[in-house]
């Protein structure tokens, strides 16, 4: 990994116009929440669209750095707590929800964002997935789900399409894919939002929704890979497939969420949200009831 | 050969007594063990009671109670049993195999119905036992009109018949029933009469155990607990608010009580869905500053063993107690063995230095505890606290150490004040101890990682960084091993004919093996270790050149523990390493040692 920032770098030459931007970018506040390491993602990776996302809504919602907590597993996306400023943990890989909630359970004081890409999340690490969402602890859990194995350089995922071909699956994926977004719902999360990394300005709304949902907060961002994969999530097949979810889309029936997620139409925005106790309300209760005993 | 026989001794002289109460479950075997062991240690005696139960869940399955009674201090179940209580036939045919070939048999001689002599447990008693018939059924049916006072009935004979103090069994069983009504607690009282009266009136006695109803004052208010249950006080002592767990046996139990504990203290519990997300919980928790812990046992371990592995990289203080059992595998789930050793002390990939500690008694569990979560946090790490079936589950009357975590040394402070600039998480120190931040301080931000990382914590492959580094993880282990009170030698001084080496749970039959050694004439000493990772060297290799013949005993095949002695003292030992399956034998070490000198 390279290490960016060493005081010999050249400057680099920067044209009027992303001169501009930059000074746009500097006045959103959205610095506040990078540090100084520079990512190492490929250039036009749609990771950096969903980070511009993510910092964008946490400069709107104000939330002091060191109160941030960005917890990710293995993957391109697990480097992303390095890039972030607030308190990180990158950890081993799919332990990311477990290691993520003991961090809240812990310390409920502390808002949590955990990140992963979809072999972490639904591959490795797909056990948890389920329970972390019956006790509707309150994070939220941003999975980068580009469809294939980026950092170990293009193998099949559980999001892979089947047919499709990579390092691991040359004649042809035999596998069919998960829906996330199904998943997420049948397994009952009280939050879901989806988005697409191509389309970064659509993001501030869902993450500033997740942020501010208290329970378990599933986000599910659709992601290019450009360099791992050129015939399913790229911006050319991918640019005019993303609708946004329809204003009479009831937000908190889980039917109409579930015909969203399976009408196989691209959907960005917030699916499904819905209000119930989270696991630190239980808690509460429990230990008002154990005291009383 | 038995331990009186082998002593030459009775059992009278000695006030050690086994005793057995066997039934089908539901006979109230286990209770009438419990009431005993109050009444005898509110005597001053001493006990440890180690029930055997099956692993399988049967309706009315073996049920059996074993408890030893010494006026000293107890270190192992022993081995056979000098009296066996028969609340039913079946189940109490199959355990005169356990009772000592001149043992007592209390049976009941008024069986419900006529029973032929090869399913009434009389017809089963050999010659050279002693067999006191007691109409059990029918005296409790007397008192209680129920059958199911029989054990209370039982307990009356015992308190007669070897001349213990019966107002501390009234006392006990009082306390046993105080929840219950006036009248039941009469009704019982009666059932425990009724034995007492029958026996002195109608049995002849021809046994010489004789208690003398003698009473011992003791030092400290003592409680009558598990190993789980003081580790678990351990645990809530230690100020933990977070407990994540998988049911296993025999470490479920830590679980369970803290599930009604813990939220009292404010704390939470959380029964994950597999051990990898219970110990992924408890690295959490120790990232964001919070004591936390969680119980398993062997099968457990090995899927911990990823994220124990991270907490030694990314050095989180996280506290792992692994309750043994029969291995490999699923392996056997109630019975005792010590062969996770290894994969304590070792199981990762990399080089993964952590502390581990063994406690020998159920009394250590609770300080033992305790000192594992200081150390975790003063030397940010995980540490893993071996106990095992047999320690997990036998019950001891311990008076808990007022010293608590502090017998085992005094630990420093590893906490970052704000200010610190530019705040390193892991600054290279002599101790190889960082100054560490809790999420949530301004201005102490870091990033952890299972990558080799550098002093700010950056993702680093270099090799003389991974060097310096390794280094310093290690050099955490030195500095504990420094703080960390020194393992004294037990035993004689000086040149010693046979010295012996043990840890945790069968170290106290290591213990009972010397002292008979010592009755033969033997010099002996022996060096029994809690802190297992990082070991006393110097102390163990100073140890090991007085001894003549060195012996390290454990309950595993392999000989787990004689390899790291091994390693360190460069010279033959006697390795008595083997699956008994049980608490082991102090006889077998006696018989293994003997065999060598001689």
């Amino acid at each position: 990994m390279n290490q960016a920032n060493t005081p010999d770098q050249p400057k680099p030459i920067i044209h009027a116009g992303v001169s501009r931007f930059l000074e746009d970018v500097q006045k959103s506040g959205i610095l506040n929440y990078r540090s100084e390491s520079l990512p190492t993602w490929c250039p036009g990776c749609g990771y950096y669209g969903i980070t511009h996302g993510i910092t964008q809504a946490l400069s709107e919602l104000e939330i002091p750095s060191h109160e941030l907590v960005f917890v990710s597993g293995i993957g391109c996306a697990g480097r992303y707590p390095f890039f972030m400023k607030g308190y990180g943990f990158h950890t081993i890989h799919g332990r990311t929800l477990p290691i993520a909630s003991g961090i809240k359970m812990a310390n409920p004081r502390l808002r949590v964002i955990a990140v992963g890409g979809d072999g972490d999340g639904f591959a490795i690490g797909g056990g948890h997935l389920p329970h972390a969402i019956r006790r509707n602890i309150d994070l939220t859990y941003v999975v980068f789900d580009n469809g294939i194995y980026g950092l170990t350089k293009g193998q099949a995922s559980p999001t892979t399409p089947q047919g499709q071909i990579t390092a691991t699956t040359p004649y042809g994926n035999p596998e069919q894919p998960l829906n996330p977004t199904m998943l997420g719902l049948s397994y009952g999360t009280s939050f879901l939002a989806t988005g697409y990394a191509g389309l970064p300005h659509e993001l501030l709304p869902i993450f500033k929704a997740a942020f501010s949902h208290r329970g378990f907060s599933l986000v599910i961002i659709t992601t290019p890979c450009v360099t791992f994969d050129s015939v399913n999530i790229t911006y050319d097949r991918f640019r005019h497939l993303w609708h946004p979810i329809p204003a009479s889309h009831p937000v908190s029936d889980i039917r109409s969420a579930m015909m969203l997620a399976m009408s196989g139409e691209h959907y960005y925005g917030v699916m499904f949200s819905e209000d119930r106790p989270t696991w630190d309300d239980r808690w509460e209760t429990i230990q008002r009831n154990a005291r009383k005993k | 050969m038995d331990r009186n026989e082998r002593i030459g001794e009775n059992t009278v002289n000695r006030e050690d007594l086994i005793v057995k109460i066997c039934g089908s479950a539901g006979d109230g075997s286990i209770s009438a063990t419990e009431i005993l062991n109050r009444a005898v240690a509110s005597m001053g005696y001493h006990i440890m009671n180690f029930d055997s139960f099956p692993a399988e869940i049967r309706g009315f399955g073996k049920s059996c109670g074993h408890t030893r009674i010494s006026k000293n201090p107890v270190r192992t179940p022993g081995d056979k049993a000098d009296c066996l209580v028969a609340l039913d036939d079946g189940h109490s045919i199959s355990e005169l195999k356990n009772l000592k070939s001149n043992g007592i048999i209390i049976y009941d001689s008024l069986p419900p119905s006529y029973r032929d002599e090869d399913t009434a447990v009389a017809g089963y008693i050999e010659p050279g036992m002693i067999g006191y018939g007691v109409p059990l059924r029918e005296l409790s049916t007397e008192a209680t009109r129920s059958a199911k006072s029989r054990n209370l009935v039982s307990l009356g004979v015992i308190a007669t018949l070897f001349n213990f103090d019966p107002d501390a069994f009234v006392r006990a069983i009082s306390k046993r029933f105080s929840g219950k009504k006036e009248s039941v607690r009469t009704a019982v009282l009666e059932a425990f009469r009724l034995g007492q009266i029958f026996t002195s009136e109608k049995i002849s006695k021809r046994d010489a155990i004789d208690f003398e109803r003698k009473a011992y004052p003791r030092e400290g208010e003592y409680i009558i607990i598990s190993g789980n249950e003081s580790a678990a006080q351990g645990c809530l002592d230690a100020g933990i608010r977070l407990y994540a767990g998988y049911p296993i046996t025999p470490a479920t139990k830590i679980m369970e009580i803290l599930a009604k504990k813990l939220p009292i203290q404010e704390g939470v519990v959380v029964q994950t869905e597999d051990e990898i997300s219970a110990v992924g919980h408890v690295l959490g928790a120790g990232f964001s500053g919070t004591r936390s812990a969680t119980a398993t046992s062997g099968p457990g371990l090995c899927l911990m063993s990823e994220c124990i592995n991270l907490g030694v990289m990314a050095e989180i203080p996280m506290v792992i107690i692994d309750c043994q059992r029969g291995g490999p595998s699923t392996g056997l789930p109630t019975k005792t063995e010590q062969s996770d050793l290894r994969i304590a002390l070792y199981g990762a990939s990399g080089d993964s230095p952590r502390p581990v500690i063994a406690p020998t008694t159920v009394a250590e569990c609770h300080s033992l505890a305790m000192a594992a979560f200081e150390i975790s946090d003063a030397y940010q790490t995980p540490v893993i606290l071996l106990l095992d079936f047999f320690l997990s589950n036998r019950i001891e009357d311990i008076v808990p150490d007022p010293e608590g975590s502090a017998r085992w040394g005094r630990f420093p402070d590893s906490i970052a004040k704000p200010g610190e600039s530019p705040y390193k998480r892991y600054r290279i120190t002599p101790s190889g101890v960082s100054p560490r931040s809790m999420p949530g301080t301004p201005e102490l931000l870091f990033t952890a990682t299972g990558l080799e990382h550098t002093e700010n914590g950056r993702p680093n492959y270099d090799a003389a960084n991974h060097k310096t580094m390794t280094d310093k993880r290690y050099a955490k282990l030195d500095a504990l091993r420094n703080a960390w009170s020194l393992p004294e030698p037990i035993g004689d001084a000086g040149e010693l004919d046979v010295g012996v080496i043990s840890w945790g749970s069968s170290a106290g039959s290591a213990i009972e093996a010397m002292e008979i050694l010592r009755e033969r004439g033997f010099r002996v000493g022996g060096w029994i270790p809690r802190l297992l990772m990082p070991l006393h060297e110097d102390a163990l290799e100073a140890f090991a050149a007085r001894c003549r013949c060195l012996v390290v005993t454990e309950m595993n095949h392999s000989g787990q523990f004689a390899d790291v002695i091994e390693r360190v003292v460069h010279r033959p030992i006697l390795r008595i390493a083997k699956v008994y399956s049980e608490p082991m034998p102090s006889d077998d070490i006696v018989r293994i040692v003997l065999g060598e000198l001689s």
